[in-house]
């Protein structure tokens, strides 16, 4: 729940307590039941992190060891609190909170993760039968932007994730479209009245 | 004699070579960029942009976020039937370019309310099956071409100077509508395409559909760049 995650937000100098799992808008059950495992848990604690939210969208997930709070909502208390939930209209809100964000390998939530500056694990779905998104992730993480990892691997790539080596990920640049387009269209100055800030 | 009257052989024979050289000239002119005529900085220019919803609605949105919307009038935003979510988006994005906006502009100048929403069935649903898309394919390509051909022709708002694409499938109709215009030697739009930022080694369906159809095929990874007359890269544009 919001009011106990925001009790534990990061002390300044530290590397921060929270941590927000992101599947998208349909399934990524081998995920979110990773994260729900002992070895991802142990070493979440480990690196000194005590809450974790997980956006699960349609995966289905062992929730025995889970109290359910409300429909589509569950929970557990401990040394790492855990809050389960399937969808809202906007996760950027979580993302803000997020001192580390573990996602599915989506063009959108990695552009919108990259440029709050929010180091960030990304894990393709194997089960995609157009598995682009294992290459755009792959490409970021050649450039350092992201790590990628395997749901197998993701225990090691929390481990070994330092987070000062991550290279920032450039803001959105609107001007080289518009100076594009300005010059497609038979525009000779590229910043008319109006474009000018 | 029952065969065909000749005269009627030798009409059918050059109007189909009529038709085969016309579609030969339209679909092999020179895409390469070449600017329209000089515009002042003044000058206004029509747009429109297929929103695809999902990731290509965003990336398409990111887009024209980019542009001077005092330039870029009137907007015409296209969006598949019942993509709500879409029209919203478009709705926000126009509301805080509004609000940008130099207030010193006169009224008549602001770039609010210039903009217009126009609505085409779906080419193909998730999930339809294959016997029925021809069907609804159709109906795609009718709406396509009534916005695209007929409409301008019958006093309907003209036709955008430039039409921006990013995908999926329904884009393809918008493509075949110009060139029906082209074909008739109507006015049509300038075609550009940016396939998705997510492409990295590999063209979407519709990028590969649409590659040899548009007159400015832009990807945003250097590696997608096959062939540098037709191809380019200007790195990430959103």
């Amino acid at each position: 729940m919001s009011e106990s995650s925001s009790s534990s937000s990061p002390t300044p100098g530290s590397t921060g307590t929270h941590v927000f799992v992101t599947v998208g808008s349909t399934r990524f059950d081998a995920l979110v039941q990773t994260v729900l495992s002992e070895p991802v848990l142990d070493v979440l604690r480990k690196r000194g992190y005590r809450t974790l939210d997980i956006q699960c969208g349609n995966s289905d997930f062992d929730t025995s060891h889970l109290r359910r709070d409300a429909d589509d909502h569950w929970q557990r208390a401990g040394d790492l609190e855990t809050s389960i939930w399937r969808f809202k209209p906007s996760l950027k809100e979580d993302y803000e909170r997020a001192d580390l964000i573990i996602s599915h390998a989506g063009s959108g939530t990695i552009i919108d993760v990259l440029r709050l500056r929010k180091p960030l694990i990304v894990i393709p779905n194997p089960t995609l039968l157009d598995n682009h998104q294992a290459e755009l992730s792959d490409a970021l993480a050649g450039l350092g932007h992201l790590r990628s990892s395997t749901v197998g691997d993701l225990p090691e790539a929390i481990e070994g994730l330092d987070k000062s080596t991550l290279v920032p990920f450039p803001q959105f640049d609107g001007s080289r479209f518009r100076e594009l387009l300005d010059e497609e269209m038979g525009y000779q100055d590229h910043t008319s009245p109006g474009a000018r800030r | 004699m029952t065969g065909t009257p000749g005269w009627l052989v030798a009409v059918a024979a050059l109007t189909v070579g009529a038709i085969l050289v016309r579609l030969y000239t339209v679909v092999t002119a020179p895409r390469t960029a070449k600017p329209s005529g000089r515009r002042e900085a003044i000058e206004r220019c029509s747009f429109a942009v297929f929103l695809g919803s999902g990731g290509h609605t965003s990336e398409a949105l990111s887009l024209v976020s980019a542009l001077d919307f005092n330039r870029y009038v009137p907007r015409t935003y296209i969006i598949s039937e019942g993509d709500t979510l879409s029209m919203q988006k478009a709705v926000d994005l126009e509301s805080a370019k509004a609000a940008e906006a130099p207030s010193t502009m006169p009224s008549s100048m602001r770039s609010d309310s210039r903009y217009t929403f126009v609505v085409i069935p779906r080419a193909r649903r998730v999930h339809q099956t294959l016997l029925t898309t021809p069907f609804t394919a159709a109906l795609s390509l009718i709406a396509a071409v009534w916005h695209i051909t007929v409409g301008p022709l019958i006093a309907g708002p003209p036709v955008p100077e430039v039409l921006l694409l990013n995908g999926p499938g329904t884009c393809f109709v918008l493509c075949i509508a110009t060139y029906l215009n082209r074909f008739l030697g109507l006015r049509s739009p300038k075609l550009i395409y940016i396939e998705s930022f997510a492409r990295v080694r590999h063209l979407s369906l519709s990028g590969k559909l649409l590659r040899p159809l548009v007159d400015r095929f832009i990807v945003q990874w250097p590696e997608l760049v096959k062939d540098k007359r037709r191809d380019e890269c200007h790195g990430w544009l959103v």
